[in-house]
């Protein structure tokens, strides 16, 4: 059936579905085929490698022990915190929620850097406190030890399943709950026989995002276990590449990784849709919030605390350690000072190229990236070309990819002809684009969703083409939308520090590259600076996408 | 005015044909209605007319122009039509006026005075007069729907299309609705195909119903020839209540089903299987008592007072034949009362066979 004149935008559609394979499948397929390559042909001796090596062997058990654990840890901090939040009556639930959001938004090495300044065991302040106040000769705590990354792991993990579980809450309209208390339950038997059940897709799938999370992370084990003297699978890949670059088992000690992240996203996804009850109530159902009674103050205790940990804690001691000439000494007259200031923008060498390369890149990714999955997305909910339903899978794809992998697939795909970038910023670009593609797409979609086709045939028939009505119909109603995908984008770009830090070279340094340069050299006040300046710039663009969608970003509500 | 010509249109879904062959004749300026239950095909074929779905295979005309044929398909901004959607389809972001005027911005030679005078005159019409500066938001169910048909017939179409606009309304809006529709289309008489799956509704608006059942038409007439003389089953079935009486046919006019004997205005084949139509309200219901000899007779099993008439369920004597009988409310019998059922011949309608009954 020849279609004549039916689409003149149809090349627009298909090539920037091809951008999106190609994207995905060249440092894939190089990522494969290096891990079986050899000089004299293919093997499995890189494998091998990776097996026969007792510390190799350690740094993944070394992986699934802090997954496992942040997993476990998250779902105790997030679940309860999303149900005191979502359903009682706790004060101050407005600021509880904008703190998870601000812990949610952190970027975890900062977190890191700054629970080192507050629980290292010498001249931590908790530590210093502890001995001024007892005269004990020991540590309180020495946050260089496993049970000290896991902590500080879940204390920027936790919003997944804080999430996944407030979301999920919201759905559930409390005459399901009424209906059991009104047949003689409790409180607390309607809580375990009724709300729990219905919540528990969304724990396990928020279990399940946070074990994720862990095993992908680079900078906090960087900053934490390395000191402690263990590796863990992200780290071990980055060692892989300090002089002399061992590729080949670096991309076999990266598929391992790569499998069980897509794994288990699948078990996740298996898990949210096998009962569609994260979708119960529906309209109509009215919450109530549950009285809380005398548990109302140990209750807000105990969320305070987290947050203490979380937000309070670790950006006081940030300011503090940006204002004081001595981070570890009290915060005296005598003590204050700007000069790290000074000297992070204007002395330090590399600080101002890396703020202009992380602005440019930041802006160039954002802006290409919220286009691209605004096209793809837009391709695959009106089924624009043939196999539309591959564009929105290979779109998410990349969810399944940790930073470090993907910079080492990256590094093997763009160091070697025809497409030699390494030592570039456009490296950089398209480890971000990548990257970001996920959330960016999830974005973008829900915004086309939310669009109903009905509005463009409207405007079809009257005689409008269709980029005639992409234009005058679309495109306003998607604004916003869009928006918040460029807003997504550029916060996971000026934080990304996991891919970064095996693509970038002298000349091509970003932020966060230079906040872990600057550990090397012991310059905590130029960290505090530095990260200061980030999470400014993170908040900053959260403010912008939260006016333009009309709520925060943590929820789907309206 | 043209009006539309459809022959043997096909459209699949995977496995399923959602249109099979369907084929159907407008005249220009008249309003037909595509009348079936839902999942019949009838809103891909409006969407196939409209140019937003491919079909596989059959032609579509307009006047002397081919839209849809083997050759070609037309785009959708080519056809020169107008929709009127379920949903309404209002732009949110543009106002009433911008909304009404869009279709406008691809007529050529219409200025902007033109223009603005037409959209004023069109809310005038549907009585959105004063309207212009609200934003679809701002209006109600009724109001948005009025500024769905101010759009529409705004930009002068030659066909007019209508997906169920009603059925988002209630009761009552629908019901006036239904008569507006009416009225404006015998004021622009603009040539309509109109989806719908109330046959109530499509009677008051349409100057003729197509019955569709699995993607082909099943019957196309007036509301008369639908309701009084329909041709098959399904078309008897689905047009209000209905008595279906299975049985041999005797000669051209009697059926026979059991011990029961019907009178058939005609149009049986004598020796083959028949079935005829009677509608409840055709049945008159009597006293047993004073019945001839030859009465049909039967025993009422169940009453149920409707407020403007009376229903009955009557087991007819010595058969297995159970009739549903609705009577004026006035002389009413008891459940287990005996009487006696009279049916006029005039009233029993014979079915054509049709494939799957």
């Amino acid at each position: 059936m020849p279609r004549a004149g039916l689409d003149r935008a149809l090349p627009v559609w298909v090539i920037a579905a091809l951008v999106l394979v190609f994207l995905m499948a060249l440092p894939l397929v190089w990522l494969a085929w290096l891990s079986v390559s050899s000089e004299g042909g293919a093997t499995l001796a890189n494998y091998r490698a990776v097996v026969a090596d007792v510390a190799l062997r350690r740094a993944l058990w070394n992986t699934l022990v802090l997954a496992f654990w942040v997993g476990l840890a998250s779902v105790a901090v997030g679940a309860p915190l999303a149900w005191l939040t979502a359903r009682t009556d706790l004060p101050g639930k407005g600021l509880l929620r904008a703190l998870v959001l601000a812990s949610f938004v952190t970027p975890p090495f900062l977190g890191a850097f700054a629970w080192v300044m507050l629980a290292g065991p010498n001249a931590g302040l908790l530590n210093t406190l502890w001995r001024s106040w007892t005269g004990s000769e020991h540590a309180l705590v020495n946050i260089f030890t496993m049970p000290g990354l896991v902590f500080v792991v879940t204390t920027y993990t936790f919003p997944y399943v804080y999430i996944m579980v407030v979301n999920t809450l919201a759905l559930i309209a409390s005459d399901l709950e009424e209906a059991a208390a009104i047949l003689g339950a409790g409180r607390l038997t309607v809580a375990l026989t009724v709300t729990l059940p219905m919540v528990l897709p969304a724990l396990m799938s928020g279990f399940i995002l946070a074990v994720l999370q862990a095993l992908a992370l680079f900078g906090s084990p960087a900053i934490l276990a390395l000191p402690a003297g263990f590796h863990t699978i992200t780290t071990q890949i980055w060692s892989f590449f300090q002089y002399p670059p061992k590729v080949e088992q670096a991309a076999a000690f990266s598929l391992p990784l790569l499998l069980a992240t897509a794994l288990l996203l699948l078990v996740q996804k298996r898990v949210l849709g096998r009962r569609g009850y994260a979708a119960v109530g529906g309209k109509g159902g009215q919450r109530r919030p549950i009285a809380l009674g005398a548990w109302r103050w140990p209750a807000l205790a105990a969320c305070g605390l987290v947050m203490a940990c979380s937000i309070v804690l670790p950006y006081g001691i940030l300011a503090k350690a940006a204002l004081s000439r001595a981070w570890a000494q009290p915060l005296t007259w005598s003590n204050l000072t700007l000069a790290n200031f000074t000297f992070t923008f204007v002395d330090y060498g590399a600080t101002q190229a890396a703020i202009v390369n992380t602005l440019e890149l930041g802006v160039a990714t954002a802006c290409v990236g919220a286009a691209l999955v605004a096209v793809l997305a837009y391709v695959s909910n009106r089924r624009l070309v043939i196999g539309h339903q591959v564009v929105g899978f290979l779109a998410l794809a990349p969810i399944v990819i940790p930073g470090v992998v993907l910079a080492v697939a990256l590094f093997i795909a763009y160091t070697r002809p025809p497409f030699v970038l390494y030592g570039t910023l456009a490296i950089l670009f398209v480890a971000y684009l990548t990257k970001e593609m996920p959330t960016g797409y999830a974005q973008s979609d829900a915004t086309f969703r939310g669009i109903p086709a009905d509005l463009e045939d409207a405007g079809r028939i009257l005689g409008a083409g269709r980029l005639r009505i992409l234009r005058d119909v679309t495109a306003p109603l998607a604004r916003s939308g869009i928006i918040a995908a460029w807003c997504f984008i550029f916060i996971g770009v000026i934080r990304e520090l996991s891919a970064s830090i095996i693509l970038f070279t002298p000349a091509t340094k970003v932020m966060s590259v230079v906040i872990f340069d600057l550990k090397e050299e012991g310059q905590f006040g130029a960290i505090a600076v530095l990260g200061l300046t980030m999470l400014a710039l993170t908040f900053g663009t959260v403010a912008i996408m939260q006016g333009l969608l009309g709520r925060d970003v943590l929820g789907a509500r309206h | 005015m043209p009006g539309v010509t459809i022959k043997d249109l096909a459209k699949r879904y995977g496995d399923v044909g959602a249109v099979q062959g369907l084929s159907l004749t407008v005249e220009p300026g008249e309003l037909v209605a595509l009348l079936g239950p839902s999942g019949c095909g009838k809103t891909t074929t409006l969407r196939l007319v409209a140019g937003f779905l491919t079909p596989e295979g059959g032609e579509i005309w307009v006047g002397e122009r081919c839209l849809s044929s083997s050759a070609g398909v037309v785009p959708p901004e080519r056809r020169r039509m107008a929709m009127i959607f379920q949903s309404y389809a209002l732009w949110p972001h543009m106002t009433v006026a911008q909304n009404v005027a869009y279709g406008l911005r691809f007529k050529r030679g219409l200025g902007r005075a033109d223009r603005e005078a037409r959209v004023h005159e069109m809310l005038r019409v549907v009585q959105l007069g004063g309207y212009e500066g609200r934003y679809p938001g701002e209006l109600s169910g009724g109001q948005q729907q009025r500024v769905a048909v101010a759009r529409a017939l705004v930009v002068e179409p030659e066909i007019l299309l209508l997906d169920e606009p009603l059925s988002n309304l209630d009761a009552n809006l629908r019901e006036e609705m239904r008569f507006e529709i009416r009225r404006l289309h015998e004021e622009f008489a603009i040539t309509t195909l109109y989806v719908t799956h109330d046959q109530a509704e499509a009677m008051v608006i349409s100057d003729r119903i197509a019955v569709i059942e699995h993607g082909r038409v099943a019957q196309v007439g007036t509301a008369d020839d639908v309701f009084l003389r329909p041709r098959t089953r399904f078309v008897a079935e689905f047009i209000g209540k209905t008595n279906l009486i299975e049985g041999v046919a005797e000669s051209s006019d009697t059926l026979v089903c059991g011990r029961l004997r019907l009178r058939v205005g005609g149009g049986l084949v004598p020796g083959a299987a028949a079935a005829v139509s009677v509608r409840p309200h055709d049945i008159a219901l009597a006293p047993a008592g004073g019945a001839p000899a030859d009465a049909l007779r039967g025993t009422v099993t169940r009453v149920s007072f409707l407020g403007d008439s009376v229903d009955y369920q009557v087991a007819v004597a010595d058969s297995d034949v159970v009739l549903r009988v609705e009577t004026p409310v006035g002389r009413r019998f008891r459940a287990g009362e005996a009487v006696a059922l009279t049916i006029a011949p005039g009233v029993c309608v014979a079915l054509g066979a049709e494939e799957g009954a």
